[in-house]
């Protein structure tokens, strides 16, 4: 796998309601290229909000959220935008049940358009990285959820997104396997220089993480920096 | 993108086989009733084609052309035009046979090309003015009758004087009684069903046809098998039919693929929400949703081909019209059954497709 330079972020005072209940309150947050940041915070504060925007998968109602300068929803084919810059991990892997963990991986490829046997390659290569390589052929059901969850890693990282968004990627393992899981993505991490923003309740991310955000009501009390653009 | 359609296709399998099923079930019937008019039109060729003739003349406006009623002075008028070389009257008795209605009894001149055309098996040609009849090889073989039994027609017995074959399904699947007995038979002294004409050579069927229309106000020349049916209110009640049917199988069909992908994607928001997330774009997901309505519609519309070409030879049997129509299956037959399957799955996929593209990954997941 090739390395890159992470994805700078910048959320421009941004603000998202869904019906009357506001869920993010005019937010600002500077993430440098490269940097792992931890975002934490209760239940209802907004965080999945805010990754979601930043992912690109909703348009923020006031505000601007830019990656590496470009804003995803602005884009001629937003699909595209998304596709090379993020990649995502849920709480859920959100596996395709009827297809094997090969197949998965391959599923954000087919989005790509990449030919059948070069994605198959770099399946297989991504699967190796994230040590499931004998289990390329193991359908959902077959696997443990620490190795789904791990699957769904090699998925996200399957179109090498500079911007790795994880939303509690640990929130359904035990604390052995979740252990196992957050090493792989620090490393991958570490070791592929993408920007990464995990949501967790765990403290240990925290840890890991060069800085923790904390939301509340919406509302977030990191420092905000100045206009980011590359 | 192939693979992921088979495999959700396999992996709702009883949806994927009721709903193929339904659209079997209506290209079946369209690809049965197209068999059915088609051995229909076969067999209209051959009313065309009696005796070997060239053309036919009927009463215009009759709602089928068994029912036209000509004078018997006509022939010979006929007879006399320059293209014609020989005109001979014929009245067709319908459901003269009791023990096999579908059966025509042909009244002809027993000196007519019609008459002369006829190929004995066995026996010989009537006597003149004797109570003896001809019987199409079919018709025999259908009632077990030989030369010397007896066939009733109309209340009348007639005894069978030989057996012929004409190669003309319609006529080797009734009999052939002297024109003055069928005249007398039918309570239509002087009058005849139509005018059978073989034309001289080089003399061209449309223009002569043309030339006969405008010469006798009041008739209609029928020179093709498709005029033929035409001609016939039947033949166009059924035309209309089948194009009502092929209607109703689109739209039914199409609602029952739309229902079963809009049940799908609803299902399904996860994953499609997941194939937004990793970058697929909205185009690429709804061509999915509408590659798999698509791929049920093929499955039924294959399905549907079998079956209607099984139930074409059901169809006559059931219509009780299997003694004089064979169902014809064509390639053009099959191929429209297939278009009506693709279309339904077209028409049915195009909805669910739409609402995909309107669906946003976050609410998608959130939903899943």
């Amino acid at each position: 796998m090739s390395t890159q330079v992470g994805a700078g972020v910048l959320v421009d005072g941004v603000s998202k309601s869904f019906g009357r209940i506001s869920s993010l309150v005019d937010v600002s947050l500077l993430v440098e290229p490269g940097e792992a940041v931890a975002i934490t915070g209760r239940s209802g504060s907004g965080k999945s909000t805010l990754l979601a925007l930043i992912g690109g998968l909703e348009q923020p109602d006031a505000g601007r959220v830019l990656i590496d300068g470009q804003e995803i929803w602005k884009q001629p084919r937003p699909a595209r935008a998304r596709r090379e810059l993020v990649g995502f991990v849920f709480q859920r892997h959100l596996l395709l049940g009827a297809l094997s963990a090969r197949a998965n991986v391959e599923v954000p490829l087919i989005g790509a358009g990449m030919h059948h046997r070069a994605r198959r390659r770099r399946a297989l290569s991504l699967l190796e990285e994230v040590g499931l390589a004998d289990r390329a052929e193991h359908l959902p059901s077959e696997l443990s959820g620490g190795e789904s969850q791990r699957v769904a890693v090699a998925r996200a990282l399957a179109n090498e997104p500079r911007l790795l968004l994880a939303d509690e990627p640990t929130g359904a393992l035990d604390s052995h396997t979740s252990e196992r899981v957050l090493d792989m993505i620090f490393q991958l991490r570490d070791r592929l220089g993408m920007t990464l923003m995990v949501i967790s309740y765990d403290s240990a991310v925290g840890a890991r993480a060069d800085r923790t955000i904390t939301l509340a009501d919406g509302r977030i009390d990191s420092p905000t920096a100045a206009a980011f653009k590359r | 993108m192939f693979a992921i359609i088979t495999t959700n296709l396999l992996r709702r399998s009883a949806r994927t086989v009721f709903t193929a099923s339904g659209i079997a079930v209506g290209v079946a019937t369209i690809v049965a009733l197209l068999s059915f008019t088609q051995g229909l039109q076969q067999t209209a060729a051959g009313l065309v084609h009696l005796g070997g003739s060239d053309l036919g003349v009927f009463q215009a406006g009759v709602s089928d052309p068994t029912t036209s009623v000509l004078p018997e002075s006509m022939v010979r008028r006929l007879q006399a035009s320059p293209d014609v070389v020989r005109a001979t009257p014929l009245l067709l008795l319908v459901e003269g046979v009791k023990s096999d209605p579908a059966a025509i009894v042909f009244g002809a001149e027993p000196a007519g090309f019609f008459t002369h055309s006829l190929v004995l098996l066995s026996g010989r040609r009537p006597q003149p003015g004797s109570r003896a009849i001809l019987i199409g090889d079919r018709l025999a073989s259908q009632l077990h009758l030989n030369r010397g039994d007896l066939l009733t027609v109309k209340g009348h017995g007639y005894r069978i004087a030989g057996v012929y074959h004409s190669g003309i399904l319609f006529e080797d699947s009734g009999a052939v009684l002297a024109l003055a007995q069928a005249q007398q038979l039918a309570a239509r002294p002087g009058e005849e069903t139509s005018v059978e004409i073989q034309l001289a050579p080089g003399a061209l069927a449309a223009a002569a046809a043309r030339s006969i229309e405008r010469t006798y106000p009041g008739t209609q020349v029928i020179t093709d098998p498709q005029q033929a049916l035409r001609a016939g209110a039947n033949g166009t009640l059924i035309s209309k039919a089948i194009l009502v049917i092929v209607v109703i199988a689109l739209i039914v069909g199409a609602i029952s693929v739309a229902n079963t992908m809009a049940m799908s994607i609803i299902e399904r928001q996860g994953e499609i929400g997941l194939l937004s997330t990793v970058g697929w774009s909205p185009v690429r997901v709804a061509s999915l949703i509408l590659g798999e309505g698509v791929a049920v519609s093929l499955l039924g519309a294959a399905a549907g081909l079998l079956f209607g070409v099984i139930g074409g030879g059901l169809l006559v049997h059931a219509l009780g019209v299997s003694a004089y129509v064979s169902p014809s299956v064509t390639a053009w037959g099959l191929g429209r059954g297939l278009l009506v399957g693709v279309a339904i799955g077209v028409l049915g996929g195009i909805y669910p497709a739409w609402r995909v593209t309107r669906m946003t990954p976050l609410k998608v997941l959130a939903g899943g």
